[in-house]
């Protein structure tokens, strides 16, 4: 059952689900354009412009309260339905995903004021990258979402092993840093605290992934996925062994 | 096993219990009118069925032929079978006595005789039964006890049923009807006349009559049939369109027609 096509026989309703919908996508709009401001800052190596991103995270959370508010009134006063039972449980879920979202963006910029004030390390560039597989995580899972498109979801969420992989591989660029030079070891453990956020990103965007599957399909996704994030396996406390 | 762990282990709801009511392929036609095409549904024993469905898609019909209420009228015909407990009810050597002993009816309005509480209740059971004077006064009280009314009318028993109110009178049929202690309690929209608070008084006592009766309850609420019932049947211009367990049909129904009625689509 993929919901349905037809319209509320009270008009009403129906502007008040899209009103729903409308305000969920701007929120994860606002929570990439968070991440990738974060990033712009640290390599700019602005601090005042870090701080206006940290700042900006109440936006989100205020987007937040007003979702939480309009489902709780549309359970009250609509009593919603099979789909838009499952629409309006979605969206309280996934508010709180990019709730999630947002503070990490927001994490990222707070350490890029302390980064910006000691020399620049090599590995900053890396972050980079991972942001962007994150951010491309988010945008699409936003489209799944508003487009109920379970497939693309789907793909959002097997998508995510890429951003583990890559992750891992700079987890053990940081540390082989560190060893080089304990110098380094004040920075790097920085943009490994920020790196560890866009990866949990990754794994909101994830979950956004699971309830637009459920919000569709009324099916838990229950598939299997491969975890690829391998920085808490035992084997790399072998790194130092073996410095790539 | 501990609480949490039965919890965690009971089922929903039980889809494999022992069907009360096998309905096949029954057809009705009044008039001329095809009002039912084809039904076919197992109502489970001790659970509760909604029927749902817009004004004219045969529900109330549907309940109606489980007494074969209809047959008091000319010009109506019931094709297929509706076995009870294994025994045809549309077979006309099927005892209509035997039969409104079994199933129980209660309609949309209250309609309490204009005699007294007590009469009321007992004039059913003196059609059924010769009881002894304190036989019947034990088996009004139990009725009226299994109504959840005694506490209200205990001390006015030989007063008229009619001074009671909407939801009390309401209560009253549903003694009425489980005084013959039937088997099946049929509930054609019995809250549609009443208050909020008389509503939830009906709808906590079908929840609790469902341990000794099968139920099967129309209702134009699907609120209502999402609260109290088990299963719930969703029909629609004379056909059954979708059976399942209730929360299936609330949440995650198969059917198109289905999500859209329930959703307040259809139109």
């Amino acid at each position: 059952m993929s919901g349905t096509d037809k319209d509320h026989i009270i008009k009403s309703y129906d502007s008040e689900l899209a009103r729903l919908t409308g305000e969920i996508v701007r929120m994860g709009e606002l929570s990439v354009t968070q991440l990738e401001a974060a990033i712009d800052v640290l390599d700019r190596r602005d601090e005042r412009a870090a701080q206006r991103v940290v700042g900006n995270d109440d936006a989100i959370d205020q987007l937040e309260q007003e979702i939480s508010h309009d489902v709780v009134r549309l359970l009250a006063l609509r009593a919603p339905m099979a789909g838009d039972l499952r629409n309006v449980f979605a969206a309280l879920r996934i508010a709180a995903d990019i709730e999630r979202i947002g503070d990490y963006a927001a994490n990222v910029a707070k350490r890029s004021i302390p980064l910006s004030m000691v020399a620049p390390v090599g590995p900053v560039g890396g972050l980079g990258y991972l942001a962007e597989l994150a951010a491309t995580g988010v945008r699409e899972v936003l489209l799944a979402y508003r487009d109920r498109d379970a497939e693309r979801a789907y793909q959002v969420w097997k998508d995510d092993v890429v951003l583990d992989e890559a992750y891992t591989g700079y987890f053990r660029q940081l540390l082989t840093y560190m060893m080089e030079d304990p110098r380094n070891i004040t920075p790097c453990t920085h943009l490994l605290f920020m790196a560890k956020n866009i990866e949990r990103i990754g794994d909101h965007a994830t979950n956004i992934a699971e309830n637009v599957w459920f919000q569709v399909t009324g099916e838990q996704l229950n598939k299997q996925r491969s975890k690829r994030d391998l920085t808490s396996s035992p084997d790399m406390s072998r790194l130092g062994d073996k410095p790539e | 096993m501990n609480d949490l762990a039965a919890a965690v282990a009971a089922p929903l709801a039980s889809v494999d219990g022992r069907t009360k009511i096998k309905v096949r392929d029954v057809h009705f036609y009044y008039n001329g009118f095809h009002a039912l095409k084809g039904v076919s549904m197992d109502i489970p024993e001790k659970q509760v069925t909604a029927i749902i469905g817009p004004s004219g898609c045969g529900k109330s019909t549907l309940l109606r032929i489980f007494n074969r209420i209809y047959a008091i009228y000319p010009k109506l015909e019931a094709k297929g079978s509706i076995e009870l407990d294994g025994e045809n009810i549309l077979d006309p050597g099927y005892s209509m006595n035997r039969l409104r002993s079994k199933v129980g009816m209660v309609f949309q309005k209250p309609v309490p005789f204009p005699m007294t509480i007590f009469e009321n209740v007992a004039y059913g059971i003196r059609h059924h039964e010769k009881l002894s004077k304190s036989d019947m006064e034990s088996r009004v009280e139990q009725a009226l006890r299994s109504s959840a009314l005694w506490d209200e009318v205990k001390d006015k028993l030989k007063q008229n049923a009619l001074g009671l109110s909407g939801g009390q009178q309401q209560r009253l049929c549903i003694a009425r009807a489980i005084a013959l202690k039937p088997e099946v309690l049929l509930l054609d929209e019995p809250t549609s006349a009443l208050d909020p608070i008389a509503t939830s008084r009906i709808e906590q006592l079908v929840e609790e009559l469902k341990s000794e009766f099968t139920i099967v309850i129309v209702t134009h609420n699907m609120q209502q049939a999402a609260r109290v019932s088990d299963y719930t049947a969703f029909m629609y211009i004379g056909e059954l369109i979708e059976f399942g367990n209730t929360e299936k049909i609330f949440t995650k129904p198969d059917k198109k027609q289905t999500e859209d009625y329930i959703t307040g689509r259809f139109g």
